[in-house]
């Protein structure tokens, strides 16, 4: 354990080394992001102009949820999102050849090698924004509920990462991931919605075997309602269950890894 | 260290008719066709070998190179190296071998190598002396200590050339597979690699099996090679054997005096064996090489000699025409 996290302690001097040669691209991110943010906030601003209540959640909850998106997204794009992206061509051009070879996890590497240091700034805003909603929330929260909550964000996170990989490993076979990646952003589009909309075999699958909604509705969920176990069980259980899902079918793909040509 | 077993491999692929037509019909249905890259090798590498291992393009040497290494699973057949199977990718395995491919770079383009060698230092687990001992080393013989806190993009290709070796030979690896280590390189750089592969070979000892184009790679570091042909080992023995096998003819170089003498002409010297090329001050001919002693006394007798030079056929030439003699077994 220790000689990973000295191993990710490499990855972070690296890509904060090579992400401060790209100023322009720093900065545009830092824009791209606010405006993101901005946007959101917008959307459901002019949504409950027409609605006192969405899935259940006023317009004071709704806003904490979004903001823990923009944490959870943040963490996501900053830990995960680069190495996600290069996967596909790795795999496709013979790359994954030399992270097979040494003695380390290949899916470690692969999976966080690439430290987003350009986002990192963004990073920041979105704790910034979080402990803004959390603050001007009419109820203050309780201390364990905040603790059960950043918990789950990050397992919400965690979980996040392990659903983009599930949906890129079948470029194994494949060899490519175009598809795959539209079809993961669709689903995507579920995690930045309260569970609460999701109703009949949609609500089941999305608490299920598609377990998007528990990336940030369900963690926000224990603020409002208190910590039951019940849900942390679902989202821990959950996120094992697809987690052991994917070391299958990694450890499948690198057998029908075929590497390319010299 | 390295023992090879029947390992066959086998890769499915699709074939695609040309054009938009193709590409909708291959939309319904696509032909599905089975390509044998490695079919049935066997062999045995020891310790302090170097082995060359030759085959066109496509004849399946970085399949095999892949398997040995453990990033390919085989199809058929086993293999034993240091005692693991390749593919099973024990992390002892992996802490025993190295690989360098010349045409793919390991090491972080945007950073100076050293950064790059503290990371493998962390992910082989190198002991702090073990580590400033190889690096010392390594950087020394290959005359680079200076460029170690270059960024890499910044040096020619040849100093990342030795850059990747240095990151391939760090940890001290007991089997190294060298896939085209001296490729694109000048020839200042070619010499310079293949000086400090032996030099590296001298004092560790490792198993190595090298894969080149450049038949003087070959020439210097193999005494033993492996020849593949469409996937199938057709030669596994030393270079000389095979020089002598199949090298049916010398080439006799004669520099002519010009001092009066009749010139030697197509008629005068035809008969001693065939003639390559022919002008005022040079005679060359190709003669068999039982015959090469007669033909060299009668130019010596018939011609004004200045020099006379007998040489052995090019061997990239002898491999050459194994590669491509389809079909024909090798002995």
């Amino acid at each position: 354990m220790g000689r990973y996290l000295r191993l990710y302690g490499y990855f972070l001097r690296f890509s904060f080394s090579k992400a401060l040669q790209f100023r322009l691209d720093f900065y545009f991110r830092v824009g791209m992001d606010a405006i993101w943010y901005g946007v959101n906030l917008a959307f459901f601003g002019v949504l409950f102009q027409h609605t006192g209540a969405l899935g259940g959640w006023n317009y004071d909850q709704v806003l904490v949820f979004i903001c823990g998106v923009f944490l959870s997204d943040a963490l996501h794009m900053t830990v995960f999102a680069n190495n996600m992206w290069w996967f596909p061509f790795l795999v496709n051009h013979g790359d994954l050849d030399y992270y097979l070879v040494r003695p380390v996890s290949s899916l470690f590497f692969l999976s966080v090698r690439d430290f987003a240091a350009n986002s990192f700034l963004n990073l920041l805003l979105a704790v910034g924004i979080l402990v803004w909603a959390i603050a001007r929330y009419p109820q203050p929260f309780d201390a364990a509920s905040l603790v059960v909550y950043v918990a789950l964000l990050l397992v919400g996170v965690f979980l996040h990462y392990v659903l983009s990989l599930l949906f890129l490993i079948p470029v194994f076979w494949l060899h490519s991931a175009h598809g795959l990646r539209e079809i993961y952003f669709s689903f995507d589009r579920f995690t930045s919605r309260p569970h609460g909309i999701y109703r009949g075999w949609m609500g089941r699958v999305l608490t299920s075997i598609l377990p998007f909604a528990l990336i940030v509705s369900y963690p926000t969920s224990v603020l409002f309602d208190g910590v039951t176990w019940q849900v942390v069980v679902h989202v821990l259980a959950a996120t094992l269950g697809v987690f052991l899902f994917m070391l299958w079918l990694w450890r499948r793909g690198l057998r029908a890894y075929a590497s390319a040509s010299s | 260290m390295i023992e090879v077993d029947r390992l066959s491999k086998t890769f499915h692929v699709y074939r695609k008719p040309p054009g938009l037509l193709g590409s909708l019909k291959s939309l319904v249905k696509r032909e599905r066709v089975e390509k044998r890259a490695v079919k049935d090798v066997s062999f045995r590498i020891g310790e302090g070998e170097i082995v060359g291992l030759l085959g066109a393009n496509g004849a399946g040497k970085t399949t095999l190179t892949k398997m040995l290494a453990g990033i390919i699973h085989p199809t058929a057949g086993d293999a034993d190296v240091l005692g693991y199977r390749p593919w099973e990718r024990d992390d002892r395995f992996r802490r025993q071998i190295a690989l360098v491919m010349g045409q793919k770079a390991q090491l972080w383009w945007d950073l100076p190598a050293a950064d790059s060698f503290l990371l493998l230092k962390e992910i082989y687990r190198i002991p702090d002396a073990t580590y400033r001992e190889n690096l010392a080393y390594l950087t020394s013989v290959l005359g680079i200590e200076k460029e170690l806190t270059i960024q890499l993009r910044r040096l020619s290709l040849g100093e990342r050339m030795k850059m990747e070796l240095i990151a391939t030979l760090l940890h001290g690896p007991r089997v190294v597979y060298l896939d085209e280590p001296t490729i694109g390189l000048d020839l200042t750089a070619q010499r310079a690699i293949r000086n400090f592969i032996l030099a590296y070979r001298e004092e560790n000892r490792p198993a190595m099996l090298l894969t080149s184009h450049y038949m003087e790679d070959i020439q210097r570091l193999c005494k033993r090679i492996l020849i593949l042909r469409d996937g199938e080992l057709v030669y596994d023995g030393s270079l000389a054997r095979v020089v002598e096998r199949y090298a049916t003819h010398k080439v006799v170089t004669v520099h002519l005096r010009r001092d009066g003498k009749d010139c030697p002409t197509p008629q005068t010297v035809g008969d001693l064996g065939e003639i390559v090329s022919l002008d005022p001050d040079t005679l060359k001919l190709r003669v068999p090489r039982g015959e090469v002693a007669d033909a060299a006394a009668a130019l010596l007798s018939r011609c004004s000699v200045a020099d006379l030079l007998i040489e052995e056929a090019d061997v990239g030439d002898i491999i050459e025409s194994i590669l491509t003699a389809r079909g024909e077994s090798v002995s």
